[in-house]
């Protein structure tokens, strides 16, 4: 009884530690992101490394997940007569919902473990030692680009996500199940209004890049020096961030509805 | 009491205590290192060399004592005074610890694009200047991964140079390097120490490199300085733990044998049952 609550007294000190140093992280980071805007160049490469090379799993992401909701919800739609609400139901959860969650779940898992290895391995070779016994801070040239591109990333990825989705959308639902071309688009506009649902799931696509990069960039600065640190690192952060975009999700999704 | 600083020492370290958890690293280590000289910090594997450059350019804090870098306390202080500070540092890493998604040029080009805002024409005729001086001109296309373990070490030296520091630390610079390259980084260590007049410290344990090499070699074994005089100087020292050293013994005061529990002992412990 005693070890049972020895251990969770132990595992709540690591995650009560775990929290603040992450905090103080987070606040080293904040007085260089006004000046990091003046050297685009840091944060450009970062986007092409971390968001146009995951555009490929987003786009076929965003189809196929498009695709099956196309399917699923088929017969629901027939058998309440809405078939034509189908391009707006799918668009209406795409945009506000499975865009920014799944697209940023998709980018932790390729970028932001990529990020977290990256970093990690940075410290296991001692190049950010290097850099701070030439005096330059790691966390201006290294963490700043990262966390600013991965911020400017997701919620571009997500928008792309929810367009492919659509795309995947009407490709099953007009072209294989026979929905009306017309009624698919016309009823688009509709019913997915530009400020609650395309604003709440850029609000949400930009909390998660947030979420996603910190994480990713925080695991890798923190890693320990070795190969199993640098493997510790990118899976935490893919097992962290996906945990932590669910639970913001949830946070989000209930400010966000008055009605409930 | 803290010693009076010397104008003639650029690094004084002053009755250092350091401790790694219970461990005891240096027990009120003194040493000072003099201007425009290569100083080798001497010593067995594990007594804490690589430690003490870590004291000497701040990355790590004493438990009492002070570091004097040109006649200022290194640590504690602000990060903006620690980096003013290691901005006359330059510190080649064991393993060269260049950045491995940039060139050799813009490897040795980054400090002064951190630090400076030189037209990139300037820029350019430095690190080339600075890639001649090691002999790797030639090579300023190439990724890190190109190179062999002693130009990558040539290069990190270019780097620690381009900022034309009033120190160097080299940090086992030796290590893993065949005869051909070991020679080449004696000679370079010398070379600029002498041409451009400034100070060096090599943690280092290559006897024979450092009698070549240093006008001071210091030793260091169980937290404080055993010897120290020039390399022939330590040569000519009768006690046993710089002769262990020197002369590469197995055995001695440094034991071969790691302190443990007896043999027998042990034996019957772990086969019993």
């Amino acid at each position: 009884m005693n070890a049972a609550i020895r251990d969770c007294w132990l595992g709540f000190s690591r995650f009560v530690a775990a929290f603040g140093a992450f905090q103080i992280f987070s606040f080293r980071i904040l007085p260089y992101l006004p000046k990091a805007v003046l050297r685009p160049r840091l944060i450009t490469e970062q986007i092409y490394s971390i968001g146009a090379l995951s555009l490929v799993l987003i786009m076929f992401g965003g189809l196929f997940v498009g695709m099956v909701l196309a399917l699923q919800s088929y017969n629901t739609l027939v058998e309440f007569g809405t078939i034509d609400l189908l391009g707006a139901f799918t668009a209406e959860a795409l945009v506000r919902e499975l865009g920014p969650v799944v697209a940023a779940l998709l980018f932790a898992g390729r970028a932001g473990s990529a990020v977290a290895s990256e970093v990690g391995l940075m410290r296991a070779t001692d190049q950010i030692t290097a850099m701070e016994l030439m005096a330059v801070d790691p966390i201006r040239r290294v963490v700043v680009p990262r966390v600013i591109a991965g911020v400017i990333s997701v919620p571009l990825l997500a928008a792309i996500f929810s367009a492919m989705g659509v795309l995947g959308a009407y490709l099953v639902g007009v072209h294989v199940l026979g929905v009306d071309g017309g009624a698919f688009w016309s009823q688009i506009p509709e019913r997915v209004d530009m400020t609650t649902d395309v604003g709440i799931g850029l609000v949400k696509s930009f909390i998660f890049g947030v979420s996603a990069s910190l994480m990713g960039v925080f695991e890798g600065y923190n890693a320990a020096p070795n190969a199993a640190g640098v493997s510790r690192a990118a899976t935490r952060t893919v097992v962290i961030t996906s945990v932590w975009i669910l639970l913001l999700d949830f946070i989000v999704t209930g400010l966000t509805l008055p009605e409930v | 009491m803290l010693a009076a600083r010397s104008p003639e020492n650029l690094v004084e370290i002053q009755d250092v205590r350091y401790s790694h958890g219970e461990r005891a690293v240096f027990s009120g280590l003194s040493l000072t290192i003099p201007r425009g000289a290569v100083t080798a910090l001497m010593g067995p594997s594990g007594t804490g060399k690589t430690t003490l450059l870590n004291l000497i350019t701040g990355q790590l804090l004493p438990d009492e004592g002070v570091v004097l870098f040109d006649g200022r306390v290194v640590c504690p202080c602000s990060r903006r005074r620690l980096y003013q500070t290691r901005r006359q540092m330059g510190v080649l890493l064991q393993q060269g610890a260049l950045l491995t998604n940039l060139n050799v040029f813009e490897n040795v080009a980054f400090p002064l694009r951190e630090h400076t805002k030189l037209p990139e024409q300037l820029i350019r005729q430095i690190v080339l200047m600075k890639l001649q001086s090691v002999g790797l001109r030639a090579a300023w296309q190439h990724m890190p991964s190109q190179l062999s373990g002693g130009m990558v070490r040539r290069v990190a030296l270019a780097r620690a140079l381009v900022m034309d520091p009033t120190l160097i630390v080299y940090d086992e610079p030796f290590v893993g390097l065949d005869p051909i390259s070991k020679g080449v980084i004696v000679r370079l260590i010398r070379q600029t120490n002498d041409a451009l007049g400034i100070t060096s410290i090599v943690v280092t344990h290559d006897v024979a490199e450092t009698e070549i090499l240093a006008d001071l070699s210091y030793l260091i074994a169980g937290g404080k300085v055993v010897a120290s005089g020039t390399p022939q100087d330590l040569q000519k020292d009768k006690s046993d733990i710089v002769q262990q050293f020197m002369q590469g013994q197995a055995d001695g005061p440094v034991p071969f044998h790691l302190p443990g529990p007896g043999y027998a002992e042990q034996l019957r412990t772990m086969t019993a049952a």
